[in-house]
This record gives structure tokens, sequence and C-alpha cells, in this order.
């Protein structure tokens, strides 16, 4: 009965902060027991968002684990660490004050991968002892990667944007669209709230699941398409003017979801208002050892390591255009051999990335 | 875009930060610095100071004759500190460190006259917090002292109701005009002596619901002080 109710709450919670999702949902740092682990049981860390904590707990059923909770501003890993809340500061903090330290006799520490834009995991070892590597990418990888001796296979490396995703997406920033012009229109014009809120919502999940199918010209002439059969559907069902305005109101909303740019929403590459889009990854192969750091890292398997027996060894950007500029190779390569350059030739250094974490806009500040 | 205009307003937290923190605790910031400033700073003490900020409370501590080594993990405040401090032109007395508070363990022990913090342990998690302060007792010198200023919740009572009732709106302003989320402390002295020190002195302004202190290590005390 008690754990009907509490995977009843868990629902509930799961559904509130996947549509607010855009908000920080903190949650209690530390260190926790999952199972019944030891010292020598695997250390893994993420970041203090609720709902990824107690995704990661659910994905951990049946293994016997620590799990630190460092502190991330209530925000999810990968926009934590790209936006400067999930970096080397916060893990170091977690683990020296955690009290991790005092419950296992190893020093290993398994990262999510995608913190690799903001952890730089050389120094967290240089500032507090512990080594840490950068497991999957998906929790839900976690117990196959720890059986088969904390080795990744490919597919734990890589983001994919499956149906789920980008239904959770939609609903994140769809939601509470639908429920703000739904609101508005209860109060101008209540008998068109529901209708419109629902087409919010119809029009956010078609973003979704149009956006990487439909070049940055014709997702324009979508959104236009949205908007002109909202009017229309409108006009047609006998709306009068204050619906046709509340009408025009939405679509417009609607029209900007579908052409914003989800920069961090998704793995996909999407418009131009953010600066560091701009930027290319370059590779200087006079500094390149083939550490393949990079390569470990990138979400999108934009790299290539040579062919084995090959006697260069060293990397290269084989699939440049699945880019999404997310940096995490340039953060951690040792050897300062990437970095992000324009057209122009203007350059972001590596050490500009690893200290200044990318804004909202899509800068690194200075 | 309504969406890019929130986020602009969102990334230029450091930019209002002394601005937004003087409109939210109605100017009692800086009352509290000027107390802490009076109890920790005098011709040339070391001063440990977490969390610097922006340095509005590490110029008044250079300015009662303190050598001051401030520490904060955000580098854009560190380049807000580093301007005000070369302003004034007090940059020689100060060393400005990015590192987080939790590493002040590895500081020699016994090196400074005081450890201080302003607004800092709100942000912190309880483990955050007992870790910073076995290390502040750690790094002090015999006769050495701690002074904190930071939310907290008052005494129950009238007081609490009323700060209770005004906290919802204030964290909600606090984030958006400074972009901190902090949790006001509720039992500041029940930690102080659990990390080994004794509270010499304290005030409070706006309800209750700020507090400076003054606390000094005990002697043999805190469970693993030493």
């Amino acid at each position: 009965m008690a754990e009907a109710g509490r995977r009843a709450g868990d629902l509930f919670l799961d559904l509130l902060q996947t549509l607010l999702r855009l908000l920080p949902w903190p949650t209690e740092t530390g260190v926790r027991a999952v199972g019944f682990p030891d010292a020598s049981s695997p250390v893994l860390l993420t970041g203090n968002y609720a709902l990824t904590v107690r995704r990661v707990l659910r994905a951990l059923e049946g293994v016997d684990a620590w799990l630190v909770v460092a502190p991330s501003a209530g925000i999810n890993v990968w926009c934590a660490a790209s936006g400067g809340h999930l970096g080397t500061h916060q893990v170091v903090t977690a683990l020296k004050t955690s009290g991790v330290a005092e419950r296992v006799h190893h020093r290993n520490v398994i990262l999510p991968q995608l913190a690799a834009t903001g952890v730089i995991a050389r120094d967290v070892k240089r500032r507090c002892g512990w080594r840490a590597r950068f497991g999957p990418v998906r929790a839900e990888d976690i117990p196959r990667y720890l059986a088969q001796d904390a080795k990744k296979s490919d597919d734990m490396r890589h983001v994919g944007f499956d149906a789920r995703e980008r239904s959770e997406m939609a609903l994140a920033w769809g939601g509470p669209m639908a429920l703000a012009a739904g609101l508005v229109l209860a109060w101008v014009h209540a008998p068109w709230a529901l209708p419109v809120a629902g087409y919010a919502l119809l029009a956010a999940f078609a973003a979704f699941f149009a956006l990487d199918r439909l070049p940055a010209p014709r997702r324009t002439g979508f959104a236009a398409l949205v908007v002109g059969v909202g009017l229309g559907a409108t006009a047609l069902a006998g709306g009068g003017i204050a619906a046709l305005s509340a009408a025009g109101v939405s679509g417009g909303v609607i029209a900007a979801l579908l052409t914003f740019d989800y920069a961090g929403s998704t793995p996909i590459e999407g418009g131009s208002h953010f600066e560091e889009r701009r930027f290319d990854v370059t590779l200087d192969l006079e500094r390149c050892k083939g550490v393949y750091s990079c390569w470990e890292v990138c979400p999108e398997a934009c790299f290539e390591k040579p062919a084995p027996g090959s006697e260069d060894r060293r990397i290269s950007i084989a699939h440049a255009e699945r880019c999404v500029h997310c940096g995490a190779c340039i953060v951690q390569c040792s050897l300062d051999a990437l970095a992000f350059e324009d057209a122009a030739g203007r350059r972001i250094e590596p050490d500009a990335i690893r200290r200044f974490k990318l804004n909202l806009l899509g800068q690194r500040v200075a | 875009m309504s969406s890019l205009a929130l986020m602009r307003w969102l990334e230029a937290a450091p930019e209002r930060y002394d601005a937004g923190m003087r409109l939210l605790t109605l100017g009692r910031a800086a009352r509290a610095h000027a107390f802490v400033a009076a109890a920790a700073a005098r011709r040339d003490a070391q001063v440990l100071e977490i969390g610097c900020g922006t340095g509005a409370l590490t110029e008044r501590l250079v300015a009662g004759g303190a050598q001051v080594t401030a520490v904060d993990q955000n580098p854009e405040m560190l380049e807000r500190a580093r301007a005000r401090l070369a302003e004034v032109g007090v940059l020689d007395r100060v060393e400005l460190v990015e590192r987080t508070a939790a590493e002040s363990d590895a500081l020699p022990a016994a090196s400074r006259d005081a450890v201080v913090a302003s607004f800092a342990l709100s942000e912190m998690s309880r483990d955050e917090r007992r870790h910073l302060l076995r290390a502040a007792r750690r790094v002090l010198r015999p006769g050495g002292v701690l002074v904190l200023a930071d939310e907290v919740v008052p005494p129950p009572g009238l007081w609490r109701a009323l700060h209770c009732g005004l906290r919802a709106p204030q964290a909600l302003l606090g984030w958006l005009l400074v972009g901190a989320v902090s949790r006001p402390l509720s039992n500041l002295p029940a930690e102080l002596v659990e990390a080994g020190f004794r509270v010499r002195a304290r005030q409070r302004w706006l309800l209750g619901g700020l507090e400076a202190c003054v606390a000094v290590p005990v002697e043999g005390g805190g469970a693993s002080g030493g």
C-alpha cells in the first residue's frame, strides 16, 4: 500500500516536473545508499535536479552503489554543466563534503557523460584525489555499464532523440505555453480557452517531431501555416473579433515556439540565435597525441579514431556536421589540441571555454 | 522575443547583484557587513573570506586594515570583485582565489586571525556548512574569530510567522534579482556548537531574518575540530 502510494506520488512529481522542467527543481544534496553498498561499491555522481535523481534511483534498482548528489542549483546535468552550475567546483564540493570518502576505500567516481562540458575530470583528481571518469549518457545504461566492468559501448556514449524524449520536450515547452494561452483566453473569451490551449500543445508536439526534419526556411513556413490554420479554424467556427485576436496572439506565440532555437533542449542543431553556433571545433593535429578523451565524451560521435594498426594515432573530426557545439571535447582535451574557431578566424581558446560557461544566450562571458 | 528577454535578464545577475542585495535586505546587508568588518578586521589581521561575491565585504575588511584571502567559486563574481578593489586601489591587500569553500580544509592550520562569510552559508547544504565550519576552526589561530552574516529563520512567534509569509515572494525575487538560491539558516548556533565554536556576540535585523554573529573556538571542543 505504502509502495503504491509512493509510486503514485513519484508519477505525479514526474509529470509536474516534466511540465515545468524549465524551472529548477532542487533536491537534497549529499550521499545516498542505493541497495546495500559496501566499501568497495561503485560511486556514481549526478546533479541535484529532483527529476534526474528519482530517475537515476529507479534505473539503479537491483544495483548496490553510492550515489553522490552534487549541488547543480536544481538544474539537470546537461544544462547545469553547460551553464556553469555543475562544474569541477561542484563535483569537488560534493566529494569533499558528502562524507562519501569515509564510506568507500577506493577513490573512483563515475560522472554522467553529459557533465563533460563542465567538469574537468583531471582537475577533480588534482584537487581532491578522486579519479573521475565519464559513464553512460543515460541513467538506464548504468547497470549494464557496471556489469561490463565500467566499459562503455558506443550506444552508451551517443545521444539520440527518440519519441519519448521528443514528447517530454514538447510537454516542457508546450505545456506552460498552452496553460498561459488557456488562462488568457479564459479571461478574454472563455469558450475558446480549451481549444486554443489544446492547439498550442499540439503545435508544440508537431514542432518537436518535425524540427530536425525541416530546414530552417521551411520551419518559418510551417510556423506561418500553424498560425493560418489556427486563425482559419477560429473564423470558420464563428469566432468573433475577441476570439480571432486571441487566436492571433496565441498563434504568434506558437509560431515563436516553432522557430525558437531550443539550445540544450534537443541534441539537434537549431537556428542561429546563439553566438557559439557560428564557431566550429577545430583540431590542431600538431598537438594531438591520440589520447581520445574527445572521442570518449562526444555525444554526437563526431570524432573517428584511426583504423587499428594504423601508424598515425591522431583523431579526426569525421562528422563535423553532427556537432552541437557543446564544447565537451575542448574542455576535456589535456593537450589543448581543440578550440572553437569561426569563418573569420576568431578563436575561443580552451581556457575561456573551461572557465566561462555558456549562458542562456549562447555567449561565453569573459 | 519574451523568453530571450527573460534569459537576458537572468544572465545579467552578477551585474545586478549589489543593487539586488540592497533592495532585498532593505539596505541592511551594508550594516551586517559593517558589523562583520568591525569584528574581524584590525591592522594587518590575516582574514579568510568565504564566498566574497562582488567584494562588498572584502572592501570593508581591507579598509579596516586586514590582509584578505577572498575565495569564491564564481569567476564572474571574482572579476567584479577585482574591478571594485582595483578601483579603490587596494588590490595589493587582497588575494582573490577561484576555489570552493570546501577546499578551505587544505589551508595551513592556525594561519588566519579571522574567517568571515556573508550570505554564503545559506547557499550551502548542511554537509557543506559542517565541512566548512570544521575547516574554519582548524585554520584559525589562537584568539581568532569566526564572523558570519546571513539569512536566518527568526525565533518562533509573530516575527517568524510574518517572515515565513514574506519569504516565498522574497525568495522568488531573490532568484530573479540576483540569481541566488538560498535557504535561511534554521539553527546556526547549534551548528556552530557542533563544530566547536561558542557564540560571543550577535545582532539581528529585518524582523530577526538577518543575523550577524561572532563565534570563537571552544578549547578542546568540536567533534573532530582539530
